[in-house]
């Protein structure tokens, strides 16, 4: 079933570059609605408190003498789960969003391919060739937005990060002589450390954790939404899922902790982490663009799994896998809810934008219900996953980690806020737009649904990520449906909701018994000034520079920025390969020179030997 | 567990959140009795909190800006009283096992969001301003609180309230956190933070009324302004217990019995009582703090302290 | 909306927290912080500032009002949510005060917006706006202070003199331009 899932996702991606856009985009939704049906079914093998482990569905397809083996993996299940539904709803919106077929659809359509064939991949050469052709698809696609910044730099990061994978591939091959991961032993010596540190570091630069994020604030705010959907749901999930792979699957974390004795190389990934996500909060609050906020929030978010990677507990992992499914969602929709502001209004700056929440209120409630799980408010899946990971740092005694990840939770708020203020609410600017097409409202309320599920059963999840965790040998929680409980405190959803309830109740009775009248935004508190008298266009929003007061104070310690750091590397590789250069004087003479001084060396050599 | 056990559970908690409500209004007046005092004046009479949520519920009119402006009423009130519902009130658990320190932490983000979408969709620049400047202050005063409250769940290994309440009563009073000797440092931060928290001088940037107009609450008329003071009595409660239970050992100083049960509930009373007053003192000797100042203030100097505090912890538990 | 379908403890609970917000244009506002402050202190009655008109109930009038900030005052007046009560401080509010022959001061304030309280004075002292303040909390008991169903009942009538007191304006201002003009 697989292959021909595979084959027919390849043949839907060669018709969608010759048909229209309104077929192509119908094309390219049946095809990728495919995949969710067959995850559907093997949701029988995996998931569910069912433990299946003995079966895998195997398959190998002969390419041109190398058979590309797949197999489908209790890890990798759970990460088709979270990123296969993302592209049926991305197609849905760009339904509406392109305007014409110029390759959007195909390349995507490759993506979901790739992202299949990485998470199914049964050994490492598989692996390494659906990796460079997600890079591929993916580059093509960023190359659409024809900005030099983004290009050059998501092609450096993705030259990088293969070179990193495949150096690590190529090391793990010599120790093994065989890349099927499940004959794979990594040897705790050196070289399988600079293995498995170069593999997270190649897996890193896709799920933007915090020195190796430099490439995503460029792209992110640059490409077309619909992509950048899956660019920061799906993509950096294929990051973490290779991170998974390696540190657990492959035991990485158990060699690292073997080899370096006194050090604990985990705490590290979990610091960087821990940065990531502080770091990147702040940022995120100091952006006016609505995008470069969300890929800063993006680096935030996603450096809680690093967080849980580092940890390595069982409910820092499961936390962190939490985290990841729940991100895959709430970003893609506030993703696209960018792109259905910015369908509407043709605008990206927050300061220009405001009160379009008035105008569009299900654009607005799908980013409003994304924005709670984001910000973890309590009874969001958010919040289960974010609570789990506090909890662990706390469980492994992590006095760093744990205020720093914390506040960021609290930073959280705030560019939650610039977004909600800012963009949907405030000023009512936009009078005369209407609400998004019917086709993109639609995709953002598909891609909620998962997180309205896992609102009321965080238990249910922690059952779908069960055979992933024991694949990796880690211990599931001890949790039902509605309660999880560690050694630290226990979360139980339906006590919060029943609580909720009851409490809304003398909320709802105020809000009832007492009539009120809705007025007019022009009918406001301007200390007694008259808007009328000027037209009714006095300007009212605040969103201009709006965390104006704290960006004044930490603004300057972050004003170098990351991409400076890499410019200085740059600009020294420039440095010595212009003294390298210099050799090459192009006179006959100094060349003899050269020659006789290698074969006076070389002579040296073999007299001293 | 049973759902309709919980059920019974949380209705019977709410029953306590009332009582919360009752005793937060009380001190809304008591408070401005004692300010009063301080300033040498009469003040208004002990009771002044009721007399003004009954007036604003009973005003005739009210005005909305449409319904995401009606959330703020709905869950400012309706979120306090949940995260109440989660805490240990002199040494009734209430909820607080089905939750711990974070999930309270979180469930008081609820008003404030609440609040924050209410007054951002009423369109004032003076509530954007005013959102804004209490979101900035709330990153500036979680910062040294979190670390204060990662020091005491490392200490006593729980993050679970009722747990470290719990343990704080084992000997009686000479068991609360606050007679050891880091914990003295991590109170004397808390109960800064705690300033913060319940907005009194000199953190009571983000409403001041001269400034901005009152900031968010600048188109809260009637019934909303009446919840919204609902919503501050309560948090007054909410945020003074969160104090207590976390360094006075939640005020719990006997076991067993219904005595115990009354005698623990007066003292819980007396201590946040003590707690407030202490912050309303505060509150009468200082001007305001700018914002970028009340930010400099928590994240220089009792982020330090607070670390100090969490590092001796450490020190002490390994 | 009549008054006598007002309960009783609505009423008592009205009457012992009146939140004003004060239009301090005229002289009388130098008189307003003796009122708030330890010497005579009105906060023993619940009597407290607030910001804006949406949350006060009593809109103080401290004093003389010219035309344009009629405007803004009858706009305030309109964002304050009913039941509400304007007390006007000063002769000016009365009968044009020492400004009885100015061209663009309002004479009579109760012709535009609903007056509950005149206190007389020029200026009145302290005692005299806390003794205003008692008699509308007496008058709000006797179910007495009924300005702003006045303004809703006579709502058009209020609008056409406050038009023709800015249409006064208008008028002038057209006359000054017409006579620059020449």
């Amino acid at each position: 079933m697989l292959d021909i899932i595979l084959a027919e996702i390849l043949v839907a991606a060669i018709i969608t570059f010759f048909v229209g856009r309104k077929l192509a985009a119908i094309i390219a939704m049946a095809v990728s609605i495919l995949p969710l049906i067959a995850l559907l079914d093997w949701a029988s093998l995996y998931g569910f408190n069912i433990i299946h482990l003995g079966i895998e569905k195997s398959i190998s397809i002969p390419i041109a003498g190398v058979s590309l083996n797949l197999a489908i993996t209790p890890l990798g299940w759970f990460f088709a789960l979270m990123i296969i539904p993302l592209f049926p709803a991305i197609m849905l919106f760009s339904y509406s969003f392109y305007k014409k077929n110029d390759g959007f659809y195909p390349f995507m359509l490759l993506a979901l391919l790739s992202s299949i064939g990485i998470i199914m991949a049964k050994d490492m050469l598989t692996f390494f060739l659906f990796w460079e052709m997600m890079s591929w698809s993916s580059f093509l696609l960023v190359y659409r937005s024809r900005d030099k910044e983004a290009v050059m730099s998501y092609f450096i990061f993705s030259s990088l990060s293969a070179f990193l994978i495949f150096l690590g591939i190529l090391i793990i091959y010599q120790q093994n002589a065989s890349l099927l991961l499940s004959s794979i032993n990594i040897e705790s010596n050196a070289y399988g450390v600079v293995a498995i540190i170069s593999l997270i570091a190649g897996f890193a630069i896709k799920s933007v954790l915090m020195p190796l994020h430099a490439w995503a604030p460029y792209v992110y705010s640059k490409s077309d939404e619909p992509f950048v959907a899956f660019l920061a749901g799906g993509l950096s999930k294929l990051g973490y899922y290779g991170m998974f792979l390696i540190l657990f699957i492959l035991a990485g974390a158990k060699v690292l902790e073997t080899y370096f004795t006194n050090l604990s190389p985990n705490y590290i990934l979990a610091v960087f982490g821990a940065l990531s996500a502080f770091i990147a909060t702040l940022i995120a609050f100091m952006q006016d663009d609505m995008r470069k906020l969300l890929a800063y929030s993006s680096i935030g978010q996603l450096g809680y799994i690093a967080i849980g990677f580092g940890i390595g507990t069982p409910l820092a992992v499961s936390g962190a896998l939490f985290q990841a499914f729940n991100h895959a969602f709430f970003k893609a929709v506030l993703f696209l809810a960018a792109g259905a502001v910015a369908y509407r209004t043709g605008k990206w700056k927050i300061s220009e934008l405001g009160g379009v929440g008035y105008r569009m209120p299900f654009t607005f409630m799908a980013t409003l219900f994304a924005i709670f799980t984001l910000a973890a408010i309590p009874i969001t899946s958010g919040f289960a996953a974010k609570w789990l990971l506090y909890e662990s740092a706390i469980d492994a005694k992590y006095i760093f980690v744990a205020p720093i990840m914390l506040i960021a939770g609290v930073g959280a708020f705030l560019y939650s806020f610039r977004i909600l203020y800012g963009v949907f609410l405030g000023e009512n600017r936009y009078p005369n737009i209407k609400e998004a097409p019917k086709s993109m409202v639609a995709a953002m309320f598909i891609l909620v649904m998962p997180l309205l599920i896992f609102l009321i059963f965080p238990g249910y999840m922690l059952d779908m990520m069960h055979d992933a965790l024991i694949s990796g040998n880690i211990a599931t929680l001890n949790h039902n449906a509605f309660v999880i409980e560690t050694s630290l405190a226990s979360y139980n959803t339906i006590a919060v909701i029943v609580a909720l309830m009851i409490a809304l109740i003398p909320a709802i009775l105020i809000y009832k018994t007492r009539k009120h009248r809705v007025v007019d935004f022009m009918d406001n508190y301007l200390a007694g000034e008259l808007p009328e008298l000027y037209d009714n266009k006095i300007s009212m929003h605040a969103a201009s520079r709006f965390y104006k007061p704290i960006e004044e104070i930490i603004g300057p310690y972050f004003e170098p920025g990351t991409m400076s750091y890499y410019m200085a590397i740059y600009r020294g590789l420039k440095a010595i390969s212009d003294a390298v250069r210099k050799i090459y004087t192009g006179k006959a003479g100094d060349y003899a020179i050269y020659v006789t001084l290698f074969l006076l060396i070389i002579m040296g050599w073999f007299i001293w030997m | 567990m049973d759902v309709s056990a919980i059920m019974i559970k949380s209705a019977v908690v709410i029953a306590y959140a009332f009582i919360g409500t009752f005793i937060g209004l009380l001190f809304l007046g008591v408070g401005r009795k004692i300010v009063a005092r301080v300033h040498n004046r009469v003040g208004p009479p002990f009771y002044q909190g009721f007399i003004d949520v009954a007036k604003l519920l009973s005003k005739k009119t009210n005005i909305s800006h449409g319904w995401i402006f009606d959330l703020a009423l709905l869950f400012s009130i309706s979120g306090i009283l949940l995260a109440f519902a989660f805490l240990p009130v002199g040494g009734i658990k209430l909820l607080s096992t089905d939750g711990d320190a974070f999930l309270v932490l979180y469930l008081l983000a609820i008003p404030a969001l609440g609040f924050a979408l209410g007054a951002g969709a009423s369109g004032n620049p003076n509530a954007g301003i005013g959102v804004m400047r209490a979101l900035v202050m709330m990153l500036s005063y979680e910062l040294p609180f979190v670390i204060t409250m990662i020091a005491l769940m490392i200490y006593y290994d729980t993050t679970s309230i009722a747990r470290i309440v719990e343990l704080q009563s084992v000997n009686g009073i000479s068991s609360w956190a606050i007679f050891i000797p880091p914990f003295m440092l991590a109170a004397a931060v808390a109960d800064m933070a705690l300033q913060g928290m319940l907005m009194e001088q000199p953190f009571d940037i983000p409403v001041a009324p001269h400034e901005i107009a009152s900031g968010p609450m600048v188109e809260f008329g009637g019934k909303y302004l009446g919840t919204l003071m609902l919503y501050k009595a309560i948090s007054i409660v909410v945020e003074t217990t969160l104090f207590v239970d976390f360094f006075l050992g939640g005020g719990v100083i006997m076991h067993g019995g219904i005595v115990a049960n009354i005698a623990n509930f007066i003292v819980w009373f007396v201590l946040i009582f003590i707690v407030f007053t202490l912050s309303l003192l505060i509150n009468t000797a200082f001007p305001r703090f700018r914002i970028e100042q009340a930010f400099t203030f928590y994240w220089k100097y009792e982020a330090i302290l607070a670390t100090v505090a969490l590092i001796w912890v450490y020190w002490m538990v390994i | 909306m009549r008054y006598e379908e007002w309960s009783g403890i609505a009423r008592k609970a009205s009457k012992r927290s009146l939140w004003m917000v004060h239009f301090c244009t005229g002289c009388g506002a130098i008189e307003m912080p003796p009122v708030m402050t330890s010497r005579y202190d009105m906060e023993r009655f619940g009597i407290a500032s607030m910001a804006t008109p949406r949350q006060a109930d009593v809109l103080l009038i401290t004093g003389y009002l010219t035309v344009k900030t009629l405007k803004r005052v009858v706009q305030v007046y309109e964002q304050m949510q009913s039941p509400k009560y304007v007390i006007a401080l000063g002769s000016c509010t009365m009968n044009g005060g020492m400004y009885w022959d100015s061209y663009n001061t309002i004479k009579r304030l109760d012709k535009y917006i609903p007056v509950d309280i005149y206190v007389a004075g020029c200026m009145p002292r302290p005692e005299g706006i806390m003794n205003a303040f008692l008699k509308l909390m007496k008058l709000i008991d006797e179910g007495k202070a009924r300005g702003w169903e006045r303004y809703k009942k006579y709502y058009e009538r209020y609008k056409k003199n406050q038009e023709m007191a800015f249409n006064f304006v208008k008028k002038e201002e057209k006359e000054e331009e017409k006579n620059e003009g020449d």
